[in-house]
């Protein structure tokens, strides 16, 4: 097939995926519970950070209390939006042999792997819904910026964020197609993550050396950046710019993704599964 | 000494219709409907008999041996094994019995067999020297040789089941239940196979119930048949009688060396396959004795053979007639 | 001689995971890498918190929070080498059905299931947790006495046997519901609070911690037992709780095999 054909073929099915895909997220009930636990670290540390804050005569280092708690229920928000498990699901595929389906079917694997997680995201605002409304119900909405360009420009930072986070992780998930037991990879990848994105701390906590580092790394556009816009940390010019990053970022990333991939699928296809 | 009364297993099982709006609905309210997998079923199985349980997918028949290995309570019946109720699950009742399943492993995947075997070595409690003996025992009769000491991912499928047998067996279960174990093995090593549960059973004088698909496997194996559908029980006795009782007509097939005219052949019997030069016909068991003198003496044939028509047949005309009986009540 | 025997049964299983881990040869100093990398990242925050402030929480100086973190890394070893390996291999084997084997057996599910797998390389956490401990006390200039020491070892296997409680328990919710692939991922995130003092927390968070999920129990207890610092009547309580807890994850382990074997196919 031609990739122009590829392509259509691919267009064409995005809306059973979808719709598929959102049928699959709901009939784990339980599944959808362990996951939304998992995402507890947030609030973890806001418990943590309000007592200390509490302490200090309200505020550490420049942070109130109120600051905190928009800070992390901002981040839990963003990041149970963009966050998903593919590369689980594709490091499972390659262990069982599975993946010789998905690479059968005429649409490129990435589409079929987008689509069923992009189709949990209406699952996901569902399970966000409360923390919103505790935001939105707290002295802490003070914090969130009101200026409507950049709500706007903030959904947009989340779109962006939901995409690189996925690349990202395919790309770690194609290195499965070359390291036995690359889950200790993963290991390290969300301990990086966990700083770099500010999902652990917020960044202007952290030395300096560490946000600039963290600058150059596609995690800070991962959560931190979507996360900084709604709090209003920056005026309009600035966020087009970290935005036009963002999407640098995303390019860079699928080139990476679509590379290791065709490299990963030729050496499944030479060694089997 | 296996033996159910009125043996009964349903389940609960949710059914969900198709679409988004039914998905979406499901999350917070089930319907659950009741599947009888197993609905009043009733046998007895003396001490070292052969028995071949048949049926099609989905009759009950993996049900039914998991009621008696213990795995499964039933909703209601009774059930005795060697004395013990299953669903006890003594350890004394869990020491004389076994439940081989074709289709899942207990082998350890990363380790060599001997592993798993050191490991229900341990977990049966079984004494050195005895189980040195029995080792030897299934080494010979299964002809393990050096494949038990590699990796249970690195070998095939055959080797594999033949691992999986010795593992369940060598704590000496006198009851052996044996769920479709020659699935997806070929030819030679099912036949390998099903000589080895006979030996065992004769050299142990170990009960065995088996079920498969392969019904050449079951006719050859097993002397007595309970045949299984939907729940139900509708045969139990010997293939022959079986044969005899839905399939009176008998397979006639030879070779012949000159030409014969079809109604001269359709005046015998009915034409299965006319292949060549090689004639099969269907005819009726009373009919045979005559159609062959007849044969024998007026037609140019050789190589003349008479047999029973393929268990197959046999089996898709019991469940024919069962479904039939059934729809009519 | 039950206990004898299922002594020999646990040497068979230690050996048979030691062999699989072995397997896995470059796995092993990755992990052992791993564990390394977490015990210098799990100070990353308390860094951070402990620049702006001498203490927090009231008397929580910077070395008796290590010594929390220390006793972190420790259970984080039990949990990710003792416990976790066979969680996962339990839920797979319910899954695949291979688990019906295991009911098989003459022996106590629990026991076989508990014992399936263990993750060796970890022990290099419970080295570098002990390490951690042993710096935190030497940066206080004191050593701490041998009561305290016991009564510390003494609350870790208390909270080894919440840990393993709640695993019991969350492997039973795996009956009911087949497909809970991510547990181990909940464990570690639920598992991560463990590394601050409880006192840390107010309010609502303190009593959660303290009592819905036992973190306080695993991880500060035996801190403030070996600081010398925890009542005798904390430590009795925390104590018989923790047998209680077991007691509990049993019974409802047992609740899940009966239903599973009534319910299932």
């Amino acid at each position: 097939m031609t990739v122009a054909a590829r392509t259509l073929a691919s267009i064409r099915a995005t809306p059973t995926l979808l719709r598929v895909g959102l049928a699959e997220a709901i009939a784990y009930r339980a599944e959808f519970v362990v996951w939304m636990l998992t995402s507890t670290m947030p609030l973890v540390m806001l418990g943590l950070w309000t007592s200390v804050a509490a302490e200090g005569e309200g505020a550490f280092a420049q942070f109130t209390a109120d600051d905190f708690i928009a800070y992390y229920l901002v981040t839990l928000m963003v990041r149970n939006l963009t966050g998903n498990w593919v590369l689980w699901q594709i490091n499972d595929e390659i262990r069982r042999g599975l993946l010789s389906m998905r690479l059968l079917r005429p649409v490129h694997p990435f589409v079929t792997y987008a689509a069923s997680h992009f189709a949990s995201v209406p699952l996901r605002c569902v399970v966000v819904l409360p923390f919103a409304l505790i935001l939105a119900l707290s002295a802490a909405r003070a914090q969130l910026t009101g200026d409507p360009a950049l709500i706007a420009l903030f959904a947009a930072a989340v779109l962006g964020s939901w995409i690189l986070t996925f690349l990202t992780l395919v790309t770690l998930g194609c290195l499965c197609f070359f390291i036995e037991k690359s889950m200790a990879l993963f290991e390290v990848y969300m301990g990086v993550f966990a700083i770099f994105s500010g999902y652990l701390i917020p960044l202007p906590l952290l030395p300096g050396w560490v946000r600039d580092a963290a600058d150059w790394t596609p995690f800070r556009y991962m959560l931190a950046f979507p996360v900084e816009t709604l709090l209003g940390w920056y005026d309009r010019g600035d966020v087009l710019g970290l935005l036009g990053r963002q999407w640098l970022f995303v390019g860079v990333m699928l080139a990476i993704a679509l590379g290791l991939w065709r490299a990963g699928v030729r050496r499944f296809e030479a060694y089997g599964a | 000494m296996i033996r159910t009364t009125e043996l009964k297993k349903h389940y609960r099982v949710h059914r969900r219709p198709p679409g988004l709006a039914a998905a979406i609905k499901s999350v917070f309210h089930r319907k659950y409907e009741v599947v009888p997998a197993v609905d009043g079923v009733s046998f007895a199985i003396e001490r070292g008999e052969r028995v071949g349980f048949l049926g099609p997918n989905g009759a009950g028949k993996t049900t039914t041996l998991k009621v008696l290995s213990g795995l499964l309570h039933p909703t209601s019946g009774g059930v005795e094994v060697d004395g013990f109720e299953p669903r006890r699950r003594q350890a004394d009742f869990l020491k004389r019995i076994t439940l081989v399943m074709g289709q899942k492993q207990q082998l350890i995947w990363d380790l060599p067999p001997s592993e798993t075997f050191a490991l229900n070595r341990a977990v049966f409690d079984v004494p050195d020297a005895v189980f040195r003996e029995t080792m030897d025992e299934l080494d010979r009769l299964l002809d393990l040789g050096p494949i038990s000491s590699k990796p249970a991912r690195q070998l095939s499928l055959g080797e594999r089941m033949k691992c999986e047998l010795a593992a369940a067996l060598l704590h000496r279960p006198t009851t052996l239940f044996l769920d479709e174990p020659t699935i997806g093995l070929d030819v030679s090593m099912q036949v390998a196979i099903r000589e080895f549960i006979r030996a065992y059973n004769e050299r142990f004088s170990a009960t065995v119930l088996l079920t498969s698909h392969y019904m050449e496997d079951v006719a050859a194996l097993c002397p007595r048949v309970i045949v299984i559908d939907k729940g139900t029980l509708i045969y139990d006795g010997d293939v022959p009688s079986l044969v005899k009782r839905l399939h009176p007509d008998k397979r006639v097939s030879f070779t012949r060396t000159g030409p014969i005219a079809v109604d001269q052949l359709e005046r015998l019997g009915a034409v299965v396959s006319h292949d060549g030069m090689r004639v099969v016909l269907q005819v009726p068991g009373d009919r045979v004795h005559d159609a062959v003198v007849h044969m024998l003496g007026a037609l140019p044939i050789t190589d003349l053979s008479i047999e029973d028509p393929p268990l197959e047949t046999v089996m898709r005309e019991l469940f024919r007639a069962s479904h039939q009986s059934r729809k009519s009540s | 001689m039950r206990a004898a025997r299922y002594g020999r049964l646990l040497g068979v299983q230690m050996r048979a995971s030691a062999m699989t881990a072995m397997q896995y040869r470059v796995d092993f100093l990755i992990e052992g890498a791993m564990s390394l990398w977490w015990l210098g990242w799990n100070l990353i925050p308390l860094l951070v918190l402990y620049r702006e402030r001498d203490v927090i929480a009231g008397d929580w100086d910077f070395p008796s929070a290590l010594v929390v973190i220390g006793w972190f890394t420790m259970l984080r070893g039990i949990l990710e080498g003792a416990i976790n390996p066979s969680l996962v291999d339990v839920v797979d084997r319910i899954r695949t059905g291979a688990f019906d084997y295991t009911l098989l057996k003459p022996a106590d599910a629990q026991f076989l299931v508990s014992t399936s797998r263990f993750a060796p390389w970890r022990v290099v956490d419970v080295i570098g947790g002990v390490a951690l401990i042993i710096y935190a006390f030497v940066r206080m200039d004191r050593a701490p006495s041998a009561g305290d020491v016991a009564l510390a070892l003494a609350l870790l296997a208390s909270a080894a046997l919440v840990l393993y409680s709640l695993w019991i328990l969350v492997v039973s919710a795996a009956f009911w519901v087949v497909r809970l692939d991510n547990l181990t991922y909940l464990f570690t995130a639920v598992f991560d609070a463990a590394r601050w003092p409880v006192q840390v927390f107010r309010g609502a968070w303190r009593f959660v911690f303290t009592f819905v999920i036992p973190l306080a129990l695993m991880t500060t207890y035996p801190a403030m037992a070996v600081l010398g610092s925890i009542g005798i009547g904390t430590a009795l309580l925390s104590l018989a709780g923790a047998l209680v807890f077991g007691a509990l994850a049993r019974a409802l382990w047992k609740l899940a095999i009966r239903n599973y074997t009534s319910a299932s196919s």
